[in-house]
């Protein structure tokens, strides 16, 4: 293989639209994915950007950041919608995100986190359970109000990366199925070395996800991604009636409608991890938990049946993503979103690809250096 | 048996109580159930749960499976359209049917019979979950009205009978839905969650048939022969006055002499194989190692003949179109020779796929058979697979037949108990000879026949591989392209597989697509991951097993 300008480790959506906008500005880039079943372009295709309450719950140390980046997630909406756009259609609609309260006390504390989510940008508002009901008929009787985020929405993640890797494909992108095991800086390149094949590249982009903490632990940076192991439930196609993301106050859920008339149910209910090199298996408490939860809040899909269930990985880090080259070792970028990945993914491939082109980024990296991990 | 009426479609129905809906509509002469999304028609095609194909709309409730519901008094069933209201509510709490038999048997047909009958003799309680009404499994098929039919009915119900006298307890028209680690299963029987959580567990599910793929196979009319036998012989419904069958097997045959008797005008039965009679060896060998049972198909082939119904071997479906209210089957002989019949229904079997889903998921040991062209589970001589207190007998391991489905059951049983402290398992010598003679013969009657699955060349390009998600080879050939290296990617690049089905028809022909592009040997892993649900469940069957999970605490 001749030696790429720029290699980029990860094919999930990140990777791929950091290699489409590297090819596209004139580079060499050859794009290098696992093909581990878990990852890359196993999607849910929810679009995040209010704060989710099962992250906050979670992960409380990282809510800062959270908060901190909400235009950031903000403005990775907008740019699903361009992408949209430019793919000619991945079924994305964007009639916002509902977070749903089923007692005073959680519509209290949407009220409150509206509040913060409106000073940030974000388009909120708290609807009481009379303007549900005229977006909601759907919904079940206890549920007193919610907190509606515009910004929000849903797209088909299968068609997107289809779109994507054609469109990776038409701007001449190489793509290996393979594993990086190491990276190791010459006097004048990026060595990768894979199971088969010693590689090198100018610069390399790492958009691993929860892998990318291995490959740079040697370059004094010590990233602690973490792999997330997630359910997913999918029904059987019905009537198209629910328009919003679905969320949950304080429970862990994420209910939305595919224009193939399917409901696909998840939001964080844990799956049980193989290793990194393995999809992982699904839980029985969390299916049970998942779909029932689901059918309290919403009734009316009661009758719908549960078709399939998938395991994914999400990754977490410290919140927020990590955009920019490492501290010592500028050729090698990171790409990594904080959490919410397929959300996230096309704004920071784009970003990483600008910083590897020393082009002004679309949004401030700042916040989100490698340098912040440094030994 | 009391007459009932329904309507379809505003048509008034009069059937008798007990019909399938699927049989009640097939008589009246309607097939066409329901619209997919690309507003193709469809209608029953397994027969027995399994493709979700016949789906319709029975008061209102969609996604009724024709083929397992029965007919009842005064019901509107409608055509069901691609994307149903869905107007469910908050389910009634029911009752939970909580389980800890000894032994729980999984599936009522030949093998689960025999191994229920065997455990509960050595003492041990035993409760068999059956998907069906009436137990008897696929090959002893009874009928819905205890009307029987002929010996191989009169068996089963014997069989049957021998089981309740046991004291086995028979749960019928359950549905396992999940399968847990460590033997824990959920199920549903109408609106009643089931939890079983046995000492030892005994996977009996048989298989389900594999079809013939041309272009126009998933049109309602064109039927797998086991779901023509099984309105036959359950419903006394034929599948149509004209019908043509093809594939290859001794039950094409067997269905084929069924369905004259009862009235039915064989226009073409089709083997793919060359007749038995140019292979006089091969013949030989399986008449020595099954003596009877080669007498019995002689004479199946005999009685044909004399109503002149003659198979024509080496002879292949190529393809089916619709025509005027009936199918227009095209047929192509070794010579190359081309002839299209007009039928009302079109069969098919070649072959047969294990039912191995509940094995699968438990994470039972599995090796690809290459002569049969499906997975293998492994099994030692007491029939325990490779998890600990997980039994498999019958064809869901490996198609083997239905006696040695019998004598596999008998020892499973027999061990099953033993291990939970009733009994010894002591003398099962005879079974395992007995074993030994029946796996012989199936071998040598396969060679006989053609189910090796057919390479993906031998495919044209439009055929439908996908029923669920409308996808044809060219369609998941596109999606091969772009990432050739598992069943799982293809998966997502094209949708094949993701539909109600989970997979069952398109799923082996993907693990092959596979092998034959990135040249690796077909294992466990070629095929799509196991997954709950193992067949399609209701969020509120899920809600009521969850609560009743809740309850136990």
């Amino acid at each position: 293989m001749a030696k790429p300008d720029i290699l980029v480790i990860g094919g999930g959506v990140t990777g791929t639209i950091t290699a489409i906008t590297l090819a596209e500005a004139g580079a060499k880039v050859t794009l290098v994915d696992a093909g581990v079943n878990a990852g890359s372009d196993a999607n849910a295709g929810s679009l995040h950007v209010q704060m989710q309450s099962r992250f906050m719950r979670l992960y409380p140390d990282q809510v800062p950041n959270v908060e901190a980046a909400l235009p950031f997630y903000r403005a990775a909406a907008e740019e699903w919608v361009k992408l949209d756009a430019a793919l000619g259609g991945v079924e994305l609609v964007r009639k916002g995100g509902l977070m749903l309260a089923e007692t005073a006390d959680q519509l209290a504390f949407l009220e409150k986190k509206a509040a913060r989510e409106a000073a940030k940008g974000l388009s909120v508002e708290l609807l009481d359970r009379v303007s549900l009901d005229r977006i909601a008929p759907w919904l079940g009787p206890q549920i007193v109000g919610a907190e509606l985020c515009r910004d929000e929405g849903k797209l088909n993640p299968l068609l997107a990366n289809r779109l994507l890797k054609r469109r990776a494909e038409a701007a001449g992108v190489t793509r290996l199925t393979d594993r990086v095991t190491q990276l190791r800086m010459t006097s004048h390149d990026v060595e990768i070395d894979t199971p088969d094949a010693t590689l090198h590249a100018d610069q390399v982009v790492i958009a691993a996800a929860w892998g990318s903490g291995d490959l740079v632990n040697a370059f004094s940076v010590t990233l602690p991604t973490r792999a997330e192991p997630l359910h997913m439930n999918i029904t059987e196609p019905g009537a198209p009636v629910i328009n919003h993301l679905v969320q949950h106050a304080e429970r862990s859920i994420t209910l939305k409608q595919f224009s193939s008339g399917q409901i696909v149910i998840g939001g964080g209910w844990p799956a049980t991890s193989q290793g990194s090199h393995a999809p992982p298996t699904v839980r029985h408490d969390s299916m049970l938990q998942n779909v029932a939860l689901a059918a309290r809040l919403a009734p009316a899909i009661s009758s719908l049946k549960v078709i399939r269930t998938w395991a994914g990985m999400n990754t977490t880090i410290d919140g927020a993503s990590v955009i920019g080259p490492l501290p010592y070792t500028k050729r090698i970028i990171m790409a990594i979103p904080g959490d919410a990945g397929y959300t996230l993914g096309p704004l920071v491939g784009r970003m990483a690809a600008q910083i590897a082109m020393d082009a002004p980024t679309d949004f401030d990296a700042g916040p989100f250096s490698p340098a912040r991990f440094a030994n | 048996m009391t007459k009932i009426t329904f309507t379809f479609q505003g048509h008034a129905i009069t059937a008798k109580t007990g019909q399938s809906l699927a049989a009640a509509l097939t008589k009246a002469g309607h097939r066409n159930f329901r619209e997919t999304a690309k507003s193709a028609e469809r209608g029953m095609f397994c027969g027995m749960g399994v493709c979700q194909d016949c789906l319709v709309t029975v008061d209102g409730k969609p996604n009724v499976r024709a083929c397992m519901s029965p007919a009842k008094d005064g019901m509107t069933v409608t055509r069901q359209v691609p994307f149903p209201a869905f107007t469910g509510s908050a389910p009634p709490p029911s009752d939970p049917l909580h389980l800890t038999p000894d032994v729980l048997v999984i599936g009522g047909g030949a093998g689960g019979l025999s191994a229920a009958i065997a455990a509960a003799k050595a003492g041990a309680r035993v409760v068999i979950l059956d998907e069906r009404k009436v137990a008897g499994g696929q090959y002893y098929k009874q009928s819905a009205d205890g009307s029987v039919l002929d010996a191989q009915q009169g068996d089963g119900a014997d069989l049957v009978a021998a089981a309740v006298a046991s004291g086995a307890e028979i749960l019928s028209g359950v549905e396992i839905w999940g399968a847990f680690d460590p033997l824990l299963f959920l199920a549903q029987q109408g609106e009643t969650p089931i939890i079983a959580r046995p000492n030892m567990a005994i996977v009996a599910t048989g298989a389900y048939e594999r079809p013939v793929m041309v272009p126009g196979w998933t049109l309602p009319g064109v039927m797998t022969t086991g779901a023509a036998q099984t309105l036959w012989r359950s419903y006394g419904t034929l599948p149509g006055q004209r019908v043509a069958i093809c594939g290859s097997g001794p039950l094409n045959l067997q269905v084929a002499l069924e369905l004259t008797r009862g009235g039915a005008e064989i226009v073409r039965l089709a083997d793919r194989a060359s007749h038995p009679a140019t292979r006089p060896l091969a013949a030989l060998a399986m008449a020595v190692s099954g003596p009877m049972l080669t007498l019995k198909g002689l004479k199946m082939e005999l009685a044909l003949r004399r109503m002149g119904v003659a198979v024509r071997s080496a002879c292949d479906l190529t393809g089916v179109a619709k025509q005027d209210g009936a199918l227009a089957a095209t047929f192509q002989g070794a010579g190359g020779d081309e002839e299209t019949v007009t039928v009302d229904a079109l069969c098919m079997n070649a072959g047969f796929e294990p039912q191995n889903e509940i094995l699968r998921l438990l994470g039972a040991k599995m090796h690809y058979d290459t002569k049969m062209g499906h997975l293998r589970c492994q099994t030692d001589p007491t029939m325990q697979t490779s998890v600990s207190g997980l039994y498999a007998v019958g064809d869901c391991k490996g198609l083997g037949g239905a006696p040695a489905a019998r004598v596999e059951g008998t020892i499973a049983g027999a061990h099953a108990a033993a291990a939970s402290g009733f009994g010894d398992a002591y003398d099962l010598h005879g079974a395992q000879r007995a074993l030994t003679r029946h796996r012989r013969f199936q071998s040598r009657l396969w060679r006989l026949y053609d189910i090796a699955p057919r390479g993906v060349a031998a495919l044209s390009g439009d055929t439908p591989i996908c029923r669920c998600e409308e996808l044809t080879l060219d369609d998941i050939q596109v999606g091969l392209d772009d990432r050739p290296g598992h069943a799982g990617t293809l998966k997502r690049a094209t949708r094949v597989g993701m539909g109600r089905c989970q997979g069952r028809y398109c799923g082996p022909v993907v693990a092959r697509m596979v092998a034959e592009t990135t040249g690796k040997p077909i294992e466990d892993l070629s095929f799509f991951a196991p997954r709950v649900p193992i067949k399609p469940v209701a969020i509120s069957a899920i809600l009521a097993a969850q609560e009743a999970l809740d309850g136990e605490a």
